[in-house]
């Protein structure tokens, strides 16, 4: 099976909703700061049920915001 | 050589492995990005570990220390030199075994101090801690081996303190894989 890569739109989708800040997102979503930062340099996946959280902060699908990214 | 020399080595060896591992997982891990004049922020969780280890050290090392200074012997036929090392030895491990405990706490009560990121580096930290076992058992096994080899037995302070070190190292290498799981991730 090819390697897999989730990406997401979480720092821009941030930036569209107000300049929202990592600390609230991570306050909204129930996650430390430091997670918001690693989730947005893609070193980190989520849980779905975080994941879910994020989508629904921004108002947005969970296929919205992440992305799956198969190597060919 | 000297049973005592012999866990010198043991420990400055798995000091260097831990050392090694520190630096390819600073080394895989790319450069946090946050904004011009702010720092990573450390978790509660991170700094819970950091402090853990860092206070947990100094009995530890004063513990090894003593027993090295006076040496196995005077430390199994003095009781003021057992029982202060016994002591430093159970302080050492109450304050490494906090992080766990109170991680626990936090998970089971959803205290917002951990989250799903660091109940998951924390549950990883195990793995270092079964490798460091394992080379510190080896390490024992070898120099008493070496040290007591044609003799009729090995003395029995040296069970106590392989047991003891065995209980240092595990809690130790937890605290420090825990560490290193936030540098790699």
């Amino acid at each position: 099976m090819a390697k897999a890569e989730i990406r997401n739109q979480i720092r821009r989708l941030r930036f569209e909703a107000n300049e929202m800040t990592q600390q609230a997102l991570a306050d909204s979503v129930g996650c430390t700061r430091q997670t918001i930062i690693v989730l947005e340099q893609g070193r980190y996946v989520p849980s779905l049920a975080l994941a879910m959280r994020i989508a629904r902060t921004f108002g947005r699908t969970v296929e919205e915001v992440f992305e799956l990214v198969d190597d060919a | 050589m000297a049973v005592i020399a012999w866990i010198i080595v043991a420990l400055g060896l798995v000091a260097g492995a831990v050392a090694l591992a520190a630096r390819h997982a600073a080394s895989i891990a790319p450069a946090r990005v946050v904004p011009p004049g702010e720092k990573v922020p450390v978790t509660s969780t991170q700094r819970l570990v950091g402090w853990s280890l860092a206070l947990g050290l100094i009995p530890a090392v004063a513990a090894g220390a003593l027993v090295a200074w006076f040496g196995p012997d005077v430390y199994w036929d003095d009781d003021a030199v057992r029982l202060t090392v016994t002591g430093l030895v159970l302080a050492s491990m109450f304050i490494l075994v906090a992080p766990q405990a109170l991680a626990s706490l936090w998970a089971a009560h959803d205290d917002r101090r951990i989250d799903e990121r660091d109940r998951g580096i924390l549950a990883q930290a195990p793995t270092s801690q079964a490798a460091a076992m394992l080379v510190v058992l080896a390490i024992w096994v070898v120099a008493l081996t070496e040290s007591f080899r044609g003799e009729a037995g090995i003395p029995r302070v040296y069970m106590y303190l392989a047991f003891w070190s065995y209980l240092l190292v595990s809690l130790l290498a937890w605290n420090v894989g825990a560490l290193l799981g936030y540098r790699r991730t």
